[in-house]
C-alpha cells in the first residue's frame, strides 16, 4: 500500500508546484500593494480571466489527448464578429445568431479535427492554417472595421451570458458562473468518466487505445470541436462585456491558453492532463498581467515574466517527473 | 479435450515484389502453448501481425473454432479472442494499471447522462488479476504503468488478455530486456495462461526460454514454415538451432565438407 505520508503524497502532485507559485505571486503583489486585493481589482481581475479560461479549460482535455489548437484566438475573434453582423443586419434574432457563431466554430473544429485525425498531417500545421483562415474571414467580413454591440443591453441572451450582479460589494459577471459550472464538468469528464479514461489514452498511446477499441479519431475529432466552440462562447462573452465586436481581438491568446495549460502541469504531448492545474495556471497568468501593473512594473514586461514563469515550470515539471520515474 | 482454436491456411503476403509469407499454414489448438522460432526475416513477425489484423495478408483464410473470420484491424482480432501482447506497446504508461486493465470496456455506473466510471469495481478486479499472475508484491492497481518495471507490465498486459478472454495470446518477444527474475516471471504468467484454459503462441529469439515453457515448436524460414511439430522433450536445442539456420538441409545434401 501507499505508505507515504498525506504531506509527500501532495507534494508530488504535479499541481502542487503552480498551486506554490500562485500563493507566492498574490502573497508578493499583496504585500506591495495592498489594493491588489481590493473587491473592484479582483471583480477586474475576474471578469478578464474567465473569458480566456474558458478556452483553457476545453485546451486542456484536447491537449491530453495529444494534439492542440492554435486557431482558438482567431475564432475568438471571428464568432463574436459573425454573430454580431448577423444581429446588426437584420438577418436574425440574437439566440439564432449566437446558435449560428457556435456551429460555424463547431464546423471550423471538425475540419481542424478531420485533418489531423483523417490525413494525418500534424495538429500545429493544420491550426495554423486554419488560424489565418478565421482571421482573414473576420477581417473580410468587417472590412476591419468593429461590429457595434450597444443594442445588446436588452437582450436576455446577453443577460444570461455576461450579466452581472453584486454580491454584497463584489461585482460578479455571470461569466464567472459559466466558468465555474465548465470548469467542474471538464474536471468531472476527465477524471471520472469513461470518456475521460479515453481522452487519456488517446494521447497517451493511440495505437494501443486503438488496439482496446477506443475510438481515436472520433474522440479527437469532438475535442477540436468542443476547442472550437468554446473560443466562440468566450469571444461572444468578451464582445458583450467590452461591447465590441473587434475583428481582431483574440490576437495571440492561442499562445496564452497553451501557457496556461502547460504551467498547470498537462503534458504538451499528451497523455496527462490536469483540470485543477489549468485553473492555477489560468490565475498565475493573469494576476501576473493584472499585478505587474498595480505594483508598478511597465506594462510591457509583462511578457518578460510570463516566459520565465513558463521556463521555471518546465524546469520543474521535468525534474518532478524524473523523479516519479525513478520510482521516489 | 484437444479442439482446433485458429487455423491459417495457405497464407501468402507481399510487400511490394518481397513475398514474406509463402503459403503458410498453421493451426492452434486450444491449451497449448506453440514457440515460434526464426531468424530474422524468416517471416514470424508478418504472420503474428496477419494473425493479430495489424497487417493484411494478400491471400490465404483464418479460421477461428472452425468459422472464417476476416482480420481487417487489432480489433477484429480482438474481438475473436485474439490478444497480442508487444512489449510495452500495448499499455498507456501514464494510466494507471485499473484503468489500462479496462481501457475500452469500462465498467460504469450511476444514471445514463450521468454515468461514472466504477473505480471501486475496477480496483478490486486489478488486485485480484495482479495476484493471479503471481505479481505477489503489494502493487496498488492506481500505480501508474509508467512506474512499473518491464515484466510487471507483460504481466498486466497479460492479465487483462485472460480476464477479457481471450482465447489466444500472442507473445512477441516478452523476455527481451528482462532481468532474469524477470523473465522467469514471464514464464510463469505462460505456463499460468495454459493451465486457465487460454493457448498460446510464444516468439523469442532465446530458444532456452521457448524450451521452458511450449508444447510445440514450429520453425519459419524464408517465409515458410518448414518445421511445425518440434517436441521440445524429444528435441536438444542444438538441432532447433540447425533447423532454424537451415544446416541440418546442408548436412543432409553432404555440402557442409564442400
Amino acid at each position: 500500500m501507499d505508505n507515504r505520508s498525506f504531506v509527500q503524497r501532495f507534494i508530488a502532485k504535479p499541481e502542487f508546484g503552480p498551486l506554490v507559485l500562485l500563493i507566492l505571486e498574490i502573497a508578493i503583489f499583496w504585500s506591495i500593494n495592498p489594493d491588489f486585493l481590493s473587491p473592484l481589482n479582483i471583480s477586474n481581475t475576474l471578469a478578464f480571466t474567465v473569458e480566456l479560461g474558458l478556452i483553457a479549460l476545453a485546451m486542456t482535455l484536447l491537449m491530453t489527448s495529444g494534439e492542440f489548437d492554435l486557431s482558438v484566438g482567431s475564432v475568438f475573434g471571428l464568432s463574436a464578429v459573425v454573430m454580431w453582423t448577423v444581429f446588426n443586419t437584420g438577418l436574425a434574432p440574437l439566440p439564432v445568431a449566437f446558435l449560428i457563431a457556435i456551429g460555424l466554430a463547431m464546423l471550423i473544429g471538425f475540419v481542424n479535427g478531420w485533418f489531423v485525425t483523417r490525413l494525418a498531417i500534424p495538429s500545429f500545421l493544420v491550426t495554423l492554417g486554419m488560424l489565418l483562415i478565421a482571421r482573414g474571414s473576420a477581417l473580410y467580413i468587417t472590412d476591419g472595421f468593429p461590429q457595434r454591440t450597444w443594442n445588446a443591453e436588452d437582450q436576455w441572451l446577453a443577460q444570461v451570458l455576461v450579466g452581472e450582479f453584486y454580491v454584497g460589494g463584489f461585482r460578479v459577471y455571470m461569466s464567472l458562473l459559466w466558468f465555474v459550472l465548465f470548469a467542474f464538468l471538464a474536471h468531472y469528464v476527465l477524471t471520472q468518466t469513461k470518456a475521460g479514461n479515453w481522452i487519456q489514452a488517446s494521447g497517451g498511446n493511440p495505437n494501443a487505445a486503438r488496439a482496446r477499441g477506443v475510438n481515436v479519431r472520433r474522440t479527437k475529432v469532438l475535442l477540436f470541436m468542443t476547442s472550437s466552440a468554446m473560443a466562440a462562447f468566450a469571444g461572444i462573452i468578451s464582445s458583450i462585456r467590452t461591447s465590441a465586436a473587434n475583428p481582431n481581438s483574440g490576437t495571440s491568446y492561442e499562445l496564452e491558453v497553451i501557457a496556461m495549460v502547460v504551467i498547470g502541469g498537462t503534458v504538451l504531448t499528451g497523455g496527462r492532463g490536469t483540470i485543477i492545474g489549468t485553473v492555477i495556471g489560468i490565475f498565475i497568468l493573469r494576476i501576473m498581467r493584472n499585478g505587474i501593473v498595480m505594483v508598478g512594473v511597465p506594462g510591457l514586461a509583462y511578457n518578460i515574466f510570463i516566459g520565465a514563469i513558463i521556463l521555471a515550470m518546465m524546469a520543474l515539471h521535468s525534474w518532478l517527473e524524473r523523479r516519479h520515474n525513478a520510482g521516489t | 479435450m484437444i479442439q482446433e482454436l485458429v487455423r491459417m491456411q495457405n497464407i501468402n503476403k507481399y510487400y511490394g515484389r518481397i513475398h514474406a509469407l509463402r503459403d503458410v499454414s498453421l493451426t492452434v489448438n486450444t491449451h497449448e502453448v506453440v514457440g515460434l522460432l526464426g531468424d530474422n526475416g524468416a517471416g514470424k513477425s508478418t504472420l503474428i501481425k496477419v494473425l493479430s489484423g495489424a497487417v493484411p495478408m494478400t491471400s490465404g483464410q483464418i479460421y477461428v473454432k472452425g468459422k472464417e473470420v476476416q482480420m481487417k484491424s487489432t480489433t477484429d482480432a480482438i474481438a475473436n479472442g485474439i490478444e497480442t501482447i508487444y512489449q510495452d506497446s500495448a499499455l498507456v504508461p501514464q494510466l494507471s494499471i485499473a484503468r489500462n486493465l479496462f481501457l475500452g470496456r469500462e465498467p460504469v455506473k450511476g444514471a445514463r447522462l450521468f454515468n461514472r466510471l466504477d473505480h471501486d469495481a475496477m480496483n478490486e478486479v486489478a488486485r485480484t488479476l495482479l495476484k493471479r499472475v503471481g505479481i505477489t508484491k503489494d502493487i496498488p492497481p492506481t500505480t501508474p504503468i509508467g512506474a512499473l518495471s518491464g515484466g510487471e507490465r507483460q504481466a498486466v498486459a497479460i492479465a487483462r488478455a485472460m480476464h477479457f478472454e481471450s482465447n489466444l495470446i500472442i507473445l512477441d518477444e516478452p523476455t527481451n530486456n528482462l532481468g532474469v527474475a524477470e523473465t522467469q516471471g514471464v514464464l510463469r504468467f505462460v505456463r499460468e495462461v495454459r493451465d486457465t484454459g487460454h493457448s498460446c503462441i510464444f516468439i523469442a529469439h532465446n530458444i532456452h526460454h521457448v524450451f521452458q515453457v511450449v508444447d510445440r515448436i514450429v520453425v519459419m524460414r524464408g517465409g515458410k514454415i518448414v518445421a511445425d511439430n518440434i517436441d521440445p522433450k524429444k528435441s536438444t536445442i542444438e538441432e532447433v538451432e540447425r533447423v532454424i539456420t537451415g544446416e541440418h538441409l546442408i548436412e543432409a545434401l553432404g555440402l557442409d565438407h564442400g
